[in-house]
């Protein structure tokens, strides 16, 4: 019987598959459906030092085979999360990945300084994909040496483990994966949204301009993916355009140790149970007796 | 709550660009409130996302949503035929609250009508219905509640009073002032906000159905938020903490 259980960060995850973070509100939302103890581990919507409001609508909007958001990290806030929700994943025995971010290194390094670590908290994702205000508003994850500075600086006051969540908007993903490798990053999460935006030609207007999600940028991420877990030796989760267990599959033979399903909760919001089930069933269709056996299998 | 696979029993057109679509579930949505809604997977590769439609009626199993083609959602839609699969979760969001009141009105402009129709069969000749809409066409829409029970203003005059279905409202509140009134309203923005005018000095009690775009409809992606006077929070999310909102919290 496939095993999917894979050890992340010297713990044992009883399956390779999370949520993209944003995309499964504070976890309690799905109750109603599956629940959170399904995920190998939840990750957050992306929390920050202080509550946002996030941006005015239309926050979303349809593409063709996807679609393009602007929700802009509203957030109840780090303190308000471990409030009213921390509670809720210790009592579901659920881990968790602290996706969080900041609109300057010094909020970063705050956020990642007032979270103590838990046995229950696997892991900070920092979400590098922010604008830095100091820098007239250009993502933190676009140059080798703000990511170098910033990993150092953030990964000097946590003793949790540390993931970067990298952009897909860089000329080149290993540099910027290698220079988080060397300022000690302890895993990589490929890749965030792909900015970009709308036009509405009966307005004459840019309604939205945002992050595209959903299956245009799977073969994105898969290269990214590929070459990231090929060149620096820490795990790389996967992530961009995963609709069912093929896809998932591509990733892990790409290299991921684990990956996150987004936007196809929306379509159908049983995708990530779905795929955890069927994931099993392909590794014991071709006899693989655990998920392990899978990564990184893919040459070319 | 599952996600609840249907057949289509009827995709019918209304008039012009409006339709009703019956579909047989096969299995119980459960309880549904007045005002509640779906998020329904378009019949069609071309639409990725699910779209939000109030439920106009919902009894034994059987769905019924009243929609107007907007987009490209609800084109591809129009275009399904009886006996196609459609998958379906609901009910969701908050409903209406109907408390004690003297007397109920419900104020439904254009399509709006489709996520009042079932509070206006439910409260039945406890509430006055006051409907809006551009000409006598739309009238159409009003098929399960009578136009009889119903007091009518078309923007071009052909039928009913000419003008806005607001003034219209607003000549009978004149003669019910100081009665426990409860308004429920449902309709294009500039309606609400030209409602909110009329009975600002008195603050009536009224309750909105609003609209937003929506990508998943559980409350896991605010993307479908409406601004509230609340300041620690002012962005509420349509498909969680709404649809149906207090006239008097939120930001016009």
């Amino acid at each position: 019987m496939g095993n999917l259980s894979i050890e992340l960060f010297g713990r044992t995850l009883k399956n390779p598959v999370m949520n993209a973070s944003g995309t499964l509100g504070y976890g309690k939302e799905i109750e109603p459906l599956w629940g959170v103890k399904t995920l190998g581990a939840y990750v957050t919507k992306g929390l920050s030092l202080k509550p946002h409001h996030g941006n005015p609508t239309p926050r979303v909007w349809e593409e063709k085979q996807g679609m393009v958001n602007s929700i802009g990290l509203q957030n109840i806030g780090i303190e308000r999360f471990f409030k009213e929700y921390f509670p809720f994943f210790k009592q579901k025995k659920t881990p968790i990945i602290i996706n969080f971010f900041g609109f300057t290194e010094e909020e970063y390094i705050e956020c990642a300084r007032c979270i103590k670590p838990d046995k229950y908290i696997l892991a900070l994702e920092m979400n590098l994909s922010c604008p830095n205000i100091k820098r007239g508003g250009m993502s933190f994850g676009k140059e080798e040496n703000t990511v170098y500075n910033i990993v150092r600086h953030v990964k000097a006051v946590t003793k949790i483990p540390l993931i970067a969540k990298l952009t897909p908007e860089v000329k080149n993903i290993v540099g910027i994966a290698g220079s988080a490798y060397e300022a000690g990053i302890d895993g990589l999460t490929l890749l965030n949204t792909m900015p970009a935006a709308v036009v509405d030609i009966e307005g004459k207007s840019i309604p939205i301009k945002g992050g595209l999600s959903g299956p245009p940028l799977k073969p994105i991420a898969l290269k990214a993916v590929h070459e990231v877990s090929k060149a620096i030796p820490v795990p790389v989760i996967g992530v961009g355009g995963i609709m069912n267990h093929t896809d998932a599959i591509s990733f892990f033979m790409a290299g991921a140790r684990a990956i996150q399903i987004g936007t196809a909760t929306f379509v159908d919001p049983y995708t990530i149970p779905k795929t955890i089930k069927n994931i099993k069933k392909y590794l014991d269709r071709h006899g693989y007796s655990k998920i392990e056996d899978i990564i990184g299998i893919a040459n070319g | 709550m599952d996600d609840i696979k249907g057949r289509i029993l009827q995709n019918e057109n209304i008039v012009s660009n409006y339709y009703l679509l019956r579909v047989k579930l096969s299995k119980s949505m459960g309880k549904v409130e007045q005002g509640q809604f779906i998020m329904l997977k378009v019949p069609s590769s071309q639409v990725f996302l699910r779209r939000p439609f109030s439920i106009y009626e919902y009894n034994k199993n059987i769905l019924t949503i009243m929609y107007r083609v907007v987009g490209r959602g609800t084109e591809y839609l129009s275009k399904a035929c009886i006996n196609e699969e459609i998958f379906i979760l609901g009910p969701l969001g908050k409903g209406f609250k109907i408390g004690k009141r003297g007397v109920y009105i419900i104020v439904a402009g254009g399509i709006g009508i489709a996520g009042l129709c079932s509070l206006a069969k439910r409260l039945k000749e406890k509430a006055l219905i006051f409907y809006g809409c551009s000409s006598e066409g739309e009238i159409a829409l009003l098929r399960d509640i009578g136009v009889r029970n119903v007091n009518i203003s078309t923007i071009d005059g052909s039928y009913g009073s000419k003008g806005d279905v607001v003034a219209l409202l607003g000549k009978y509140l004149k003669l019910v002032r100081g009665k426990n009134i409860e308004i429920f309203a449902c309709g294009p923005e500039n309606m609400i906000k030209s409602l909110k005018k009329l009975i600002d000095k008195d603050k009536t009690p009224c309750q909105v159905l609003v609209e937003e775009r929506m990508a998943c409809g559980l409350g896991l992606c605010f993307g479908c938020v409406k601004r509230t006077f609340d300041k620690k929070e002012p962005y509420k999310r349509v498909c969680k903490e709404g649809p149906v909102f207090n006239l008097w919290e939120i930001c016009l």
